[in-house]
């Protein structure tokens, strides 16, 4: 984990080049993201004055509002994503480095790359770029695992575990847990061949979730959003059909509609698995943000009607869970604060 | 100690008269210090109290705090407090108790201990007041240290834990909600590992908490620890008692206080929290180990949650694991006239089961009725009703009893897929399945446009669409385009995927009479096999085709029958040797065996092997029709049982060439021409849309 990176950003330059600290990293991470910055400029053409003389040049990379939403939107552009787009190299290239700061960058993206890249796909257009990022991600992943999978034994409580004391003995204390295999061995894969695209894309959100919590809120709202288009419906086949109302907004739902609809991927369990965890963490992740959890909460929806429509049990079961959390938070007055003291009117010590 | 220059101290009015401060068996009204308060004047409040109520200055001060704190005025209870020392007066409370504290028992001990705990019990909750002041001022760094330091200083006095009856109620109070407090106030900071490390020290250590308020931390913990996204370093070792389980991620951690949680509940001993069974499903079918997730919901007491939902929930969980049985069980009991007969997400699941060949018809009666049910909010699932009626009802028709009944199963189940097709064009699956279906009934033109639609839709993302068309392509007898398409499929996939792929191609290659070809791709084969067998099995990534894993028996007795079609008999022998090693006793070894006998012109044995085989397999077909072959050739007494036996391989695969073949010269033999002339037509039809693997293979 990037513990220099994260003093970086929070201090100022002046202290932390102060000698007491063995500090290569903090000169390299900081020139580098200059670099990369200079680099974004003469892609962009324009970029906020703020970013190149920012004294935090990685971490205003990764806030800036206005940069995020030029290079999201080179990034929408439907002949984005060949092998000669500039940006797609610029993203490859921020991610070679090997500053976790810039990492985030590129990760920050993540959402916008392989929902264009999924949804293009079938059209037969040049996404080496895509592809090329994406690639890196995995390989990323692949190495800093080393390619092992990743397994969760599944705790049994007729053993004592740390939280909790059981009276049986247990007669053998060779535990013989459930394992899970949360997300199987890795293979280094040099390009991406068309069966194992799912697994690359859920791989490289696998990365994106382990850096989530570091992640601007508005790229999960990215994220958010295309889950709903990849899972092909809105969401709205949920209410009863009377409820939307308004003949004005009924032509833009339709169009939306068929937005949605077109956009709908195949969802494999490899690729849906990573999803998920992401939409639970944007859904009930510690800091709440009311447009984050809308968007969270459509594409919950979203998806929990195509796994109706997949009749798949899994999906089913987990989207499930997460609109009955909603349901049941939504539900829920109780706002008490159990750690407050209990006021009365005798005071007394 | 503070100055009285904060005038600007905000105002708190409307308060009601009857609060009151009670020390020392005196009461006293609040007005007056209150008034004080508002003016700013805190010594003078303090000396009001002190002289009132008889108290010394940190009781005062304590005791100001808190009613400025009750007022609402965090700010000016935030001065009171910074003007005094409650550092220093732990520090004197401590030696004081500690001593004390290893419990012997006399009178005047214990008296003195209440008296310490007493004030003990005072300062804490004056710097818990504060904790909560400079919380409410959004100060939450500097709010989370000073409750840190909170639960140092209890730890330090009672480092022992805190005893269960010894401690005074309020001392307890504040204790707790300390603890409660610290990893929120962390949480809220956005410093998630000092957050971690509070939850654990609230957890781990003893704190005498009462169950409800080490629930909601257990809760909350195990909330942040699914969701967050943060993954520190998992608890230290050092916290492992004696060979007790210790998680090893965020993910074992939380999926272990849940459980704890959910047993609490029925072991009845807090309130049941729905929303734990939910948070529970949502981590357990991320980890597709819903059978766990089923025998929670089992042991969950009745009367909490509605039994057809807790069956239906379990279906669900039943299905994920591939135990249909139980599942189907189940949904059978919920799908009950007097339960929810209706609910259209149990009659799909359910329908979705009985895509069998011997629970099709079951299956056809739930589709229609999931399909009546799409009405309303649920108008939206029709299509997938239609689509499951249509798999059925496919399925149906391989185990009709008539020709008539098959062809109108096969056609309704055609046009039922077609509307779901009318309402679903974006569904990938529907498509394959369509082409499937076309395949299955040899329309091959329009099984090819749907195979190469597939491809299209899932960018060749799916492996099963490869295979469909180079097999649609196969029985269309283009065999080098189906071999052009294998290969292709072949460059899409990894190493561990290519297995059923190149069973394909050998058998393209023995299709074009390419036998060394076909050897050779066997050979490669056989190496992946053993390949996979060697690697580390059941961590690896499950290849797409699951159910379809090449094994090696089958490779073994692959080129056993293309070394007996060489006439390489030690070949062939060695190979069959290898796959009896593996399966000792299977119908399709003693078939290759016979074939190989009758070839060499041992009937009497090829005989055996074959009635051996049946034996084994009552239905299979492929000895059915050697068998019957074998018996046209000794004699004409042998006829009528000829026939039976081919006319029995026909009703199971009415669309198996060789033994209309067969059948075609039992009728010539007996002389019915006619007939003959009907079969051989069918037979030679058949040749022609022959694929070289059956086309359920890959459904």
């Amino acid at each position: 984990m990037s513990i220099d990176a994260t003093t970086d950003r929070t201090t100022s330059p002046e202290n932390s080049t102060t000698p007491s600290k063995p500090h290569i990293t903090w000169q390299d991470s900081y020139s580098q993201a200059h670099i990369a910055i200079e680099a974004l400029s003469s892609i962009l053409q324009s970029i906020p004055p703020s970013l190149s003389k920012s004294e935090t040049p990685a971490f205003s990379l990764l806030h800036d509002p206005e940069t995020a939403d030029l290079i999201s939107q080179r990034l929408r552009h439907p002949d984005s994503g060949a092998g000669d787009d500039n940006l797609c190299r610029w993203l490859y290239d921020t991610f070679q480095t090997s500053q976790p700061d810039l990492h985030l960058v590129v990760l920050r993206f993540l959402p916008i790359i392989a929902g264009a890249y999924l949804s293009r796909v079938t059209l037969h257009k040049p996404l080496a770029g895509f592809e090329a990022i994406l690639l890196a991600l995995y390989a990323n992943e692949t190495t800093s695992r080393n390619g092992q999978p990743v397994t969760v034994s599944i705790p049994d409580l007729s053993h004592s575990s740390i939280y909790h004391e059981t009276k049986q003995t247990s007669k053998n204390s060779a535990t013989e847990l459930n394992l899970a295999v949360i997300s199987p061995s890795l293979e280094p894969h040099g390009n991406v061949r068309s069966t194992r695209r799912a697994r690359i894309v859920g791989i490289a959100l696998e990365l994106y979730y382990s850096k989530i919590s570091q992640i601007p809120v508005g790229s999960k709202i990215d994220f958010c959003e295309f889950c709903r288009i990849w899972s092909g419906h809105d969401g709205t086949e949920l209410e009863s059909p009377g409820s939307t109302q308004g003949k004005e907004i009924e032509g833009e739902i339709l169009e939306k509609k068929t937005e949605v609809k077109r956009g709908r991927i195949s969802l494999p369990w490899e690729l849906l698995q990573p999803v998920l965890r992401i939409l639970g963490h944007c859904l009930m992740g510690p800091n709440k943000d009311k447009e984050l959890y809308e968007a969270a909460c459509a594409a919950s929806r979203s998806l929990y009607t195509r796994a109706l429509h997949d009749i798949n049990s899994n999906a089913i079961l987990a989207t499930r869970s997460l609109l009955k959390l909603v349901k049941l938070a939504a539900e829920s007055n109780d706002d008490i604060d159990h750690t407050e003291i209990t006021f009365t009117n005798v005071i007394t010590i | 100690m503070s100055e009285s220059e904060s005038t600007n101290s905000t105002q708190v009015e409307g308060d009601q008269s009857v609060r009151q401060v009670c020390a020392n068996g005196v009461c006293m009204k609040t007005t007056v210090v209150e008034e004080k308060l508002d003016e700013g004047n805190i010594q003078e409040a303090e000396s009001a109290l002190r002289d009132g109520l008889s108290l010394n200055f940190e009781e005062a001060r304590a005791l100001l705090g808190r009613l400025e704190y009750q007022r609402g005025n965090v700010e000016g209870a935030l001065r009171v407090f910074d003007g005094i020392d409650l550092q220093a007066a732990i520090q004197r409370m401590q030696p004081s108790i500690s001593d004390k504290h290893p419990t012997k028992k006399g009178r005047s001990r214990s008296e003195t201990h209440a008296v310490v705990q007493h004030s003990t019990s005072l300062v804490l909750e004056a710097i818990y007041l504060k904790v909560k002041s400079l919380q409410k001022l959004g100060r939450l760094t500097e709010a989370a240290h000073e409750c840190n330091g909170v639960l140092d200083a209890v730890e330090k006095i009672f480092y022992h834990g805190i005893p269960d009856v010894l401690v005074e109620n309020k001392l307890q109070e504040t204790v707790s909600h300390a603890v409660e407090l610290l990893p929120e106030l962390w949480k809220q900071a956005g410093l998630y590992s000092e957050a971690m490390s509070a939850y654990r020290r609230a957890l781990l250590s003893q704190w005498n908490l009462d169950n409800d308020c080490c629930v909601r931390i257990q809760k909350a913990f195990a909330i942040f620890l699914l969701y967050s996204g943060v993954e520190v370093c998992p608890p230290s070792l050092a916290v492992q008692i004696d060979g007790s389980y210790v998680p090893k991620n965020n993910l074992e951690e939380a999926i272990l206080l849940l459980m704890i949680l959910m047993r609490k509940f029925y072991l009845g001993k807090t309130k049941w929290d729905p929303s734990v069974l939910e948070h529970l499903t949502f981590a357990l079918s991320l980890c597709s180990q819903t059978p766990v997730l089923a025998k929670q919901l089992e042991e969950v007491m009745p009367g909490v949650i509605h039994r057809v939902d807790r069956w239906k929930a379990m279906a669900l969980c039943f299905t994920g694991a591939g135990q249909n049985e139980s599942a189907l069980y189940l949904l059978r009991k919920s799908l009950h006239q007097h339960e929810e007969p209706d609910d259209i997400m149990s009659l799909l699941l359910a329908a979705k089961i009985c895509e069998d060949v011997f629970l099709a018809a079951e299956g056809v009666k739930y589709a229609q009725r999931a399909i009546a049910n799409a009405q309303g909010v649920n108008e939206h699932l029709k299509g997938v009703g239609l689509r499951v009626l249509g798999l059925c009802l496919g399925k149906q028709a391989k185990n009709s009893s008539s020709d008539f009944e098959r062809s109108r199963l096969q056609s309704e189940a055609l046009k039922s897929l077609d509307s779901a097709m009318a309402l679903e064009r974006e569904n990938t699956d529907l498509i394959f399945e369509l082409g499937v279906q076309y395949a299955e009934q040899r329309n091959l033109n329009a099984a090819l446009h749907y195979a190469k639609q597939y491809i299209d839709a899932t960018g060749g993302s799916i492996l099963r669409g490869w295979r469909l068309l180079a097999l649609v392509l196969s029985a269309q007898q283009r065999f080098v385009e189906a071999e052009v398409v294998t290969d292709a499929a072949l460059d899409e996939t990894t190493k561990w995927d290519q297995g059923p792929l190149l069973r394909m191609k050998a058998k393209l290659k023995i299709s074009q009479s390419l036998h060394m070809d076909a050897i050779e791709t066997y050979r490669s084969l056989l190496a992946l096999v053993q390949a996979q067998r060697k690697s580390y099995g059941p961590l690896r990534s499950v290849p797409q085709a699951e159910d379809d894993k090449i094994n090696e028996y089958e490779v073994w007795h692959g080129l056993a029958n293309l070394y007996s079609s060489l006439c390489h008999w030690k070949d062939a022998e060695i190979c069959l040797a290898k796959a009896r090693g593996l399966i000792e006793y299977s119908a399709e070894t003693l078939h290759t065996e016979g074939v190989m006998h009758e070839r060499r012109g041992q009937h009497n044995e090829a005989l055996a092997a074959y009635i051996n085989a049946l034996l084994l397999e009552p239905n299979y077909v492929p000895c059915k029709i050697l068998l019957g072959a074998l018996l046209v050739k000794m004699g004409s007494k042998m006829l009528p049982v000829a026939r039976t036996l081919l006319s029995d391989a026909l009703r199971i695969e009415p669309t198996n060439r060789m033994a209309w073949y067969h059948l075609g010269l039992v009728h010539k033999d007996d002389g019915r021409i006619a007939d003959a002339v009907d079969c051989f037509q069918a037979a030679s039809m058949l040749e022609e849309s022959d694929p070289i693997e059956g086309f359920s293979s890959i459904l």
